[in-house]
């Protein structure tokens, strides 16, 4: 049972940005209990820093409430839609530093944090089990590509880089980068089809 | 260049997906998607393949307080929206509404409506790019000011312990000039009881690049090296901390042109320099 998905007394995802959409702030404490792990390991990884993670989250969550009435359900699930948020806020973030760092030349490096935070908060066991089995998964998936389409996918979507700009870091042609990019989402959709955050209808 | 026919259009869905296309291509792709149902339900599974990878990261977990912090910002931004235009009149005061699921259903069913006109529906797909892409720009300028506002607080922090260190009590001005040239000048605030002092230093010409400045004290008869600086365009320069040797007889303190980095010993002649009176 890979994907045991909310168990039934449990709202879906779409009932609650529906209920968040409708002015109810408890959908968003329940979609934070659901997916903040997610959403703070995506940022964390794009920004390398627990501030700037925990400021990602946050301004994710805020975003969502915002647009919550702007979901369309025919695009994908909550929980992908939450998670691209917050993936495209902290790239925003990087970027927004270094341009600044690039303005003011201060010496003061920062030291990238350690990935764990002391004292964290674990969500629902349940939810870590799923995320746990899909996790499995994912990674599972990845190891099945050739190591430069893993790479080009990973500087995609951790580093935010456009297929001309993977080519000029790789040096490699554009086609090939491409090329590699389609064949391995391909590969992975294939793969992991059975373990999105929602089936298709 | 020719324009790019179908099936290579829909092979950019991946990319897409990613968010690694140009925005030419994103573009060009968009106005494409608003005419393809099989390509929007590919991307929207691309999309869910994508944000699984988010799961491929190295754990971590965050911290206790967050959800707290979450939920206040929620709060928060309820009594603030976006305003749907930065011309539009003022929001009214019970603005947590949005325009009701109503009002994007019937959106939508006039996108579908438009699918087969291919060129109003053209429009309709680049005027919702435009419009994401101005929210997102707009998000992105928020997030951008915070950062601004932080490192703005972080340089007042320090101009004020710079401030701090002048108005200690026992600092002696040392001024250091150039020969034959009355413009370039350093100020030496030695602060004689910490053994440190602030250089600020006017009207110093740039120096070529991979050259610094390097500030030099010379004590029993031999220069120390001490630190390195660049000048602003304008020839300002400020190091708020710079550490004098505490031990020996120091002389006087000079400043030199050297290679990126500093030297050990000056390569160049001395252009600046200031006696150091004996307290």
């Amino acid at each position: 049972m890979p994907n045991p998905g909310p168990v039934s007394s449990a709202p879906a995802d779409r009932d609650l940005i529906a209920q968040a959409a409708a002015g109810d702030e408890r959908a968003i404490g329940q979609l934070y209990d659901r997916y903040a792990t997610v959403l703070y390991t995506v940022a964390y990884r794009v920004s390398g820093q627990r501030a700037d993670a925990e400021e990602v989250v946050i301004e994710s969550f805020a975003q969502a409430w915002r647009d919550a009435a702007r979901f369309e359900p025919g695009r994908g699930s909550v929980a992908g839609w939450l998670t691209m948020i917050a993936r495209s806020r902290a790239l925003d973030l990087v970027r927004a530093r270094s341009r600044r760092e690039r303005i003011t030349q201060t010496a003061a490096a920062d030291v990238p944090d350690a990935p764990l935070a002391m004292g964290t908060w674990r969500g629902d066991p349940a939810d870590a089990l799923d995320r746990t089995e899909r996790r499995r998964q994912v990674r599972a998936a990845l190891d099945e590509l050739s190591p430069p389409q893993r790479q080009a996918i990973e500087l995609a979507f951790f580093e935010g880089l456009s297929q001309s700009e993977i080519a000029e870091r790789l040096n490699e042609p554009l086609g090939t980068v491409k090329t590699r990019v389609r064949l391995g989402m391909q590969k992975l959709r294939a793969a992991l089809r059975p373990f999105f955050f929602e089936q298709g209808p | 260049m020719s324009t790019p026919d179908e099936s290579s259009l829909r092979d950019l869905a991946a990319a897409y997906a990613l968010g690694a296309l140009s925005p030419e291509e994103t573009r060009a792709f968009e106005t494409y998607l608003a005419t393809s149902p099989e390509t929007r339900q590919e991307v929207a599974e691309l999309r869910e393949t994508a944000a699984l990878l988010a799961l491929s990261a190295p754990d971590a977990e965050p911290a206790a307080g967050l959800r707290a912090r979450v939920l206040e910002a929620v709060s928060a931004s309820k009594l603030r929206p976006l305003s749907p235009s930065p011309t539009a009149a003022p929001a009214p005061p019970r603005p947590a509404r949005r325009p009701s699921p109503l009002v994007w259903a019937a959106l939508a069913a006039s996108l579908l409506a438009a699918v087969g006109l291919g060129l109003r529906t053209g429009r309709l797909a680049d005027e919702l790019a435009r419009r994401n892409a101005e929210l997102a720009e707009r998000d992105s300028t928020i997030a951008e000011q915070a950062r601004r506002l932080a490192a703005e607080g972080q340089r007042l922090a320090t101009t004020d312990s710079t401030l701090a260190s002048l108005l200690s009590p026992g600092v002696q001005l040392v001024q250091l000039t150039a020969t034959g040239d009355p413009d370039p000048q350093i100020q030496l605030f030695w602060d004689r009881r910490r053994n440190t002092a602030v250089l600020h230093a006017s009207k110093l010409k740039p120096v070529p690049a991979g050259r610094t400045y390097q500030l030099w004290f010379i004590k029993d008869g031999k220069p120390v090296p001490s630190v390195t600086f660049d000048v602003a365009p304008a020839g300002e320069a400020l190091v708020p901390r710079v550490t004098v040797p505490s031990e020996g007889q120091i002389s006087a303190a000079a400043v030199t042109e050297e290679p990126a980095g500093g030297s050990p010993q000056p390569t160049t002649p001395v252009l600046l320099v200031g006696t150091l009176a004996k307290s």
